[in-house]
């Protein structure tokens, strides 16, 4: 099990990867600690995703990307 | 019950007799009742726009026993939700104001948009399998909201009538309230934060007492003594009642109520304000602006007054407004904002800020004096025994006016002139009739009873 992410301190322009194997940039963070908004930048399952912003979940961030990953 | 079962009127609520038993303020199956009848049906004060000027702005407000959120969503318009999750009842917000931009149940994740719409489900797509109506979740929004001079307003209920006709005649005197001391439309602004705390009395007690209780100014001795006032003496400036007619207004359909000092023609507002020479001179200009704008009716100084049933009135010294929030029979969250002008100069906000907690608030040493007698004359009524024994409330029972002119100023509403009785229970008593008139309605259709004199015309 990874440990948990405090998303609270995610700033935009971060990259994150997701528990379904998609990654996404956080484009704005309401710093709820539940939620975050992220444009998909791949998505294994769904190619259709990739582009448009959505809401993340904080419990399917499963790591933080750094550049080049 | 035995207290429903001898009906509100004559039982309860005896305005014949000038006499109202104890059991409305203490007895716990009309307070729930009180809950649904009163406070799901009437406008209710819920704060002021300058608190959200910017998109996402929001201000954690109340309605009755509930928390409801004000904001402004990111289209710019003001809406008014109640603060519970749909899906497990959860405070969605939990600060008491601030911007954001999503409302997030810390639960189980829910998340709202400032347009209330559910925008976030956890799980959504495995849990829910995306058959989840979102739009069918949204936050539950008030149907009715009122914006008057910077103030909003909400009702629960979408067939009151809409706030200004709630209101009838009697706005006039909530612009006592709201205007500019120069008689500009709606020059006021909130002054700093909004004063919150509770006390163990039933917040009918605090009502009744700003509807006009000149009664209990002994009191205020010791206040009055020490000489807080922005003059150096008493705890106002209070020369105009050498000169004024007295008046508690009162209107029997609305359920609304003030006192007003009525100047004579032709005779200029006392000085006041006179510990200060700038903030006197303001003052002093603005009374000349003010008769200048608003002709004879600058001759009216406004005094405490209520909108039915929990939003005070004070509209000069200091100049407040109150919410009066049921937390129970026998707890009330008082909740007081402050008005000035928004275009007085910095030193006359200081100074006024300054005069205002020193007199109002939990600190204020006048609302301490009253906050004493509503606590104790809440606990010495809960008893068995004394429960039997009704409050009096005759004081000039029968000497109301309609009609009432001086001078040439005609008053909307119905008036007592206290100028010689010094006192009267008039508004108290209105406070009341209304109050019974709701805890026996159906629905608005028996209470806006104006609109069926109007059909019959």
């Amino acid at each position: 099990m990874t440990e948990p992410i405090n998303i609270r301190t995610l700033e935009p322009g971060t990259r994150i990867a997701l528990v379904d194997g998609a990654t996404a940039e956080i484009v704005s963070n309401p710093a709820d600690g539940v939620w975050v908004f992220a444009r998909c930048l791949s998505s294994p399952d769904d190619a259709a995703r990739v582009g448009s912003e959505e809401m993340i979940f904080a419990q399917d961030i499963v790591e933080i990307r750094t550049a080049g990953q | 019950m035995r207290a429903t079962s001898e009906g509100y009127r004559p039982g309860l609520v005896n305005m014949a007799a000038g006499q109202i038993s104890r059991e409305i303020f203490v007895n716990e199956e009309i307070y729930q009742e009180e809950l649904e009848r009163l406070f799901a049906r009437v406008w209710l004060f819920v704060g002021h726009e300058s608190q959200i000027p910017k998109p996402g702005d929001y201000f954690v407000s109340g309605m009755g026993e509930e928390s409801v959120i004000l904001c402004r969503d990111r289209a710019g318009k003001v809406h008014v939700f109640l603060n519970s999750c749909r899906h497990r009842g959860m405070k969605v917000c939990r600060y008491d104001e601030g911007n954001t931009p999503v409302f997030t149940c810390p639960y189980h994740g829910w998340s709202y948009g400032t347009d209330g719409k559910l925008v976030g489900v956890p799980y959504f797509r495995e849990a829910y399998h995306e058959k989840l109506d979102k739009a069918q979740w949204g936050l539950v929004e008030v149907p009715q909201l009122s914006f008057y001079k910077g103030t909003v307003w909400a009702c629960w209920d979408p067939s009151a009538p809409p706030f200004l006709e709630y209101l009838g005649d009697f706005v006039r005197y909530l612009d006592l309230t709201l205007d500019g001391w120069d008689g500009s439309e709606g020059g006021s602004e909130i002054l700093g934060g909004i004063q919150k705390w509770r006390i163990p009395c039933n917040w009918k007690f605090p009502a009744e007492n700003f509807c006009g209780d000149s009664y209990h100014n002994i009191s205020h001795r010791s206040v009055d003594l020490v000489g807080i006032g922005p003059s150096g003496s008493g705890r106002r400036d209070m020369q105009e009642r050498l000169m004024a007619r007295r008046l508690h207004v009162a209107f029997y359909e609305r359920g609304h109520q003030t006192g007003v000092y009525m100047l004579p023609k032709d005779r200029p507002t006392p000085p006041s304000y006179q510990h200060s020479s700038v903030v006197a001179e303001y003052f002093a200009h603005c009374e000349e602006e003010r008769r200048r704008r608003r002709g004879e009716w600058a001759r009216l100084i406004g005094s405490p007054g209520e909108i039915f049933p929990n939003t005070a009135l004070h509209p000069r010294q200091p100049r407040t407004i109150a919410a009066w929030h049921p937390r129970g029979p026998h707890e009330t969250e008082v909740w007081r904002w402050y008005l000035v002008d928004a275009a007085a100069p910095a030193e006359v906000k200081d100074f006024l800020r300054d005069y205002y907690i020193r007199y109002s608030g939990p600190g204020g040493m006048t609302e301490q004096d009253d906050m004493e007698n509503w606590n104790y004359a809440h606990a010495a009524s809960r008893g068995t025994i004394a429960r039997r024994y009704p409050y009096s409330y005759e004081q000039g029972l029968g000497f109301e006016t309609d009609n009432y002119e001086w001078q040439g100023l005609p008053i909307p509403g119905t008036v007592m002139d206290i100028t010689e009785a010094k006192s009267s229970e008039h508004n108290l008593r209105n406070l009341y009739r209304r109050w019974a008139e709701f805890m026996e309605a159906a629905s608005w259709d028996e209470l806006a009873t104006w609109r069926v004199a109007r059909a019959a015309e």
